[in-house]
């Protein structure tokens, strides 16, 4: 009976146990589970870890055969002689170049095409519009090199003149236009006599309308006579890369625009502004640091470009002349990483091989910094538009 | 400022930004139709006799019969060609060695270009390269080689302040007084008697290998290996995507660790590509050791890494879409977390998933700056599915920088480069707008 009694027991609470195991195992599963998750989620970490390590395992011995002078102050790059010359000063400018003339170019477009998705173009037109900057953005590289190099090169070493003076006088004469109806507006603001205030404005658009025709002129006739010796040049390179830095920029700062509330905006309506004075002079600033971060991914967007400098910036290692000619052929730190390691490969442990190593590192810390400073950028703005 | 103004300030400030938007959407034109109107070209054109002897030839496609025939009609009018050519050259042979001299060096560029034109003439030595062994396979070419062939291309240099201008000048007054003047217009009369032009859609050239560096046949080895390469990024890259999104929305805590894995995935996105090109050649090919050289399997990982941050993007995304009360259906049910995820979360955000995989597959098909030093090869025939773990492959992508950019003949076959270049514009963009759509069914299934 007691036998009996324990053994009952015994079953109940060994029941009990079993199940208390099951459940222990069933944690214990779970555990390593879990762990399993953060061992594969970390494999980024792990990854980006290693692709700095292992890039800079081999731009070290560079540093250690030539120094550092060489590298940043020189611009003689011939790494095929016997010495070699490892100059890359003119290389790392021509990147710079490249990325700033497509900077200039994109920044403008994008910030407004931006402004335009996500502000004026009413639901069903975005619908199409958004598409068409998927596609800009989805269109592969080597597509673009290939359309810079063999169709848009030859196009602008003929037609590069009149190209250019078509493009001045389209992307000018309407600012310009603007900035004359502005000026003669504040200009005659003080008058307080209608009539007169009227008939002076119009003098005024007159005379600075005669000024800023012979302006456009002036400028368009120099550009027309712009002698273009190489299609494939810091210009061409320019453009294209604009195009490839666009939808990076649309798109984040975009994202900026619509994280400002609904809040500010009707709240600068409600003062009588017009849609342009709210977006410019409230809902821009608001989104100002969003916005920069779209800048900086949109540059190095440009920056870490290779194939289309590669096949379309005429890879000529000099610092153009004037410095600011985009007419110019020029080389980029890219396309040089490209370029050369086909003749470097065979000499692994060479200065040669191992200079492309320190390019690549460099172009590696210039964007490892500039992520960052975007991401905080992105952060700080998230946090002070929801109040801190 | 009065109201005037202010309205019209507001109303340019809207035309810049639908100005800039058009903008994109005509570069995006004018990018794409040439490549469009262009690579179509190479595979519906006006192709001569030369072009059906060469497929014929080289491989075993079309009718013997009928291109005996044929052959046989162009050979009539191409015999009187060649005995004008010997009639000519026995001329030669009695003139005085000063003028004979002088028309010999006119006589072998004229030659030359009758080679281009209808292959190998009589009395020429056996062709090595099989490039020489046809004429002009394709019509619109042809008339190109016939203008050099008629007209000899001089540059003016008179002017030392302006560029060098190019002329032309006849070929024919070059040999006024021989019988060879007869030849010229001949054959400018004749083109069409001699080459037989006729329409012809050559499907091969998205299915047959290449014939001596892309100058004839198709871009079969290209197209293979940019789907070895995508296909294979994608099966290292997208279950680890999934399983770091699925713990980044599920059970990751805030935290320093959290963030700076997450830090981590942004830079990873931010690496330029020629950088991952570096990474892959320092440690697959020549840590690891993967392969002995280049090979699929290092250009893939490579690939693979360089994806991995879109996709752990695009399926956290997917799953944070998808509504909190489907997860909390699900847990008051009793069932445990992981099956919530295996069972109600992951079948949902499925299609969100799926959308930015295809996104990925379609940017790993175009990359080309982390493949140059790990898997791709100019020349190269297709590779089996056995070869990937050792051997490299030709990829579209480096393809196209390579004929257009290194190959000797690159201006010959532009038509090749734009096919090309239409096959990866269409692979891509055909990925990306299944993408679209599948995106679009999303949100209305999710709106209901």
């Amino acid at each position: 009976m007691r036998a009996e009694e324990v053994s009952k027991a015994g079953g109940r609470s060994g029941a009990f146990i079993i199940s208390a195991r099951k459940r222990k195992l069933q944690r214990a599963v779970q555990k390593a589970g879990e762990s399993a998750l953060l061992l594969i989620a970390s494999f980024v970490a792990i990854v980006v870890l290693f692709i700095f390590y292992f890039v800079a395992v081999d731009a070290v011995p560079y540093f250690q055969l030539r120094g550092f002078s060489e590298f940043f102050t020189s611009s003689s790059w011939y790494p095929a002689d016997e010495p070699g010359e490892f100059g890359a000063l003119a290389i790392i400018y021509g990147s710079l170049m490249v990325t700033l003339g497509s900077t200039l170019l994109s920044v403008p477009m994008g910030i407004a095409a931006a402004v335009c998705l996500s502000d004026i173009l009413p639901f069903s037109v975005r619908q199409y519009a958004k598409p068409v900057i998927e596609m800009l953005a989805a269109i592969p590289s080597v597509a673009f090199g290939f359309f810079a190099l063999v169709i848009f090169a030859p196009l602008l070493q003929t037609q590069g003149g009149p190209i250019l003076m078509w493009a001045w006088w389209v992307l000018a004469a309407p600012f310009l236009l603007l900035a004359i109806i502005v000026v003669s507006d504040l200009l005659t603001a003080k008058i307080e006599d209608q009539n007169k205030r009227q008939q002076l404005s119009m003098v005024l658009l007159a005379v600075f309308g005669i000024g800023a025709l012979a302006f456009l002129y002036w400028v368009g006739s120099v550009l027309r006579g712009l002698e273009i010796i190489t299609g494939t040049n810091a210009l061409n390179v320019s453009i294209i890369l604009s195009f490839m830095a666009l939808p990076t920029i649309v798109s984040v700062s975009e994202d900026a625009l619509q994280a400002v509330g609904r809040e500010l905006r009707e709240g600068s309506y409600a003062l009588g502004a017009t849609r342009a004075e709210t977006l410019v002079k409230t809902i821009l600033p608001a989104a100002s640091s969003g916005i920069l971060a779209a800048v900086i991914l949109g540059v190095m967007r440009a920056l870490g470009e290779t194939m289309v400098v590669w096949m379309a910036s005429g890879n000529s290692s000099h610092i153009p002349e004037p410095w600011f000619n985009y007419l110019e052929a020029v080389r980029t730190l890219t396309a040089t990483i490209a370029g050369d390691m086909g003749e470097a490969d065979q000499v692994t442990g060479s200065a040669r091989y191992h200079v492309l190593f320190a390019m690549g590192l460099l172009l590696l810390v210039i964007s490892f910094f500039s992520n960052l400073i975007s991401e905080r950028i992105v952060v700080r703005q998230r946090k002070i538009l929801s109040g801190q | 400022m009065n109201v005037g103004t202010r309205k019209i300030l507001d109303r340019s400030f809207t035309a810049v930004g639908i100005g800039s938007i058009v903008v994109m959407g005509i570069a995006l034109l004018i990018v794409i139709v040439p490549i469009v109107f262009n690579g179509m070209g190479s595979v519906f054109f006006t192709g001569t006799i030369e072009h059906r002897n060469m497929l014929y030839n080289e491989f075993g496609k079309g009718n013997s019969d009928v291109l005996a025939r044929e052959n046989a009609a162009a050979g009539a009018y191409r015999r009187e060609i060649y005995s004008m050519l010997s009639k000519f050259e026995a001329e030669l042979e009695s003139m005085e060695p000063e003028k004979q001299q002088e028309l010999r060096a006119q006589y072998g560029p004229v030659r030359t270009a009758l080679q281009a034109l209808f292959g190998p003439l009589p009395g020429d030595p056996e062709a090595v390269l099989t490039r020489y062994k046809y004429g002009q396979t394709r019509w619109d070419k042809a008339q190109e080689k016939l203008h050099e062939f008629l007209y000899e291309a001089k540059w003016d240099y008179s002017d030392p302040n302006a560029m060098a201008k190019e002329y032309f000048v006849s070929r024919a007054a070059g040999f006024e007084g021989t019988s060879l003047v007869k030849l010229f217009p001949y054959v400018e009369k004749n083109l069409d008697r001699l080459l037989r032009p006729e329409f012809t859609v050559y499907w091969g050239f998205l299915t047959d290998s290449s014939v001596d560096s892309h100058i004839f046949g198709g871009i079969w080895p290209e197209i293979q290996g940019t789907f070895f390469l995508a296909v294979g990024a994608m099966l290292f890259a997208f279950p680890l995507g999934v399983i770091a999104a699925v713990y980044f929305t599920e059970y990751a805590q805030d935290g320093f660790f959290t963030s700076m894995l997450r830090s981590a995935n942004s830079t990873l996105a931010g690496v330029p590509s020629i950088v991952f090109g570096l990474f892959g050649l320092a440690f697959f090919i020549n840590t690891l050791k993967v392969s002995e050289s280049k090979s699929v399997l290092a250009g893939s990982l490579t690939l693979a890494i360089m994806i991995l941050p879109t996709i752990i993007r695009a399926a956290e995304e997917a799953i944070l879409s998808v509504p909190k009360t489907y997860k909390e259906a699900s847990l008051s049910l009793g069932s445990t977390k992981w099956n919530t995820i295996m069972t109600v979360i992951l079948p949902a955000a499925l299609p969100g998933i799926l959308t930015g995989g295809v996104i990925s597959l379609g940017r790993a098909a175009g990359e080309t700056a982390p493949i140059i030093f790990t898997a791709a090869v100019s020349v190269g025939s297709a590779i089996g599915l056995a070869d990937v773990f050792s051997s490299p492959t030709p990829a579209l992508s480096w393809n196209i920088y390579n004929l257009a950019s290194e190959h000797e003949a690159a201006a010959e076959i532009r038509h090749v480069q734009y096919g090309m270049v239409l096959a990866l514009v269409g692979i891509v963009l055909l990925l990306n707008l299944s993408a679209i759509l599948l995106r679009a069914r999303i949100s209305k299934k999710l709106k209901g």
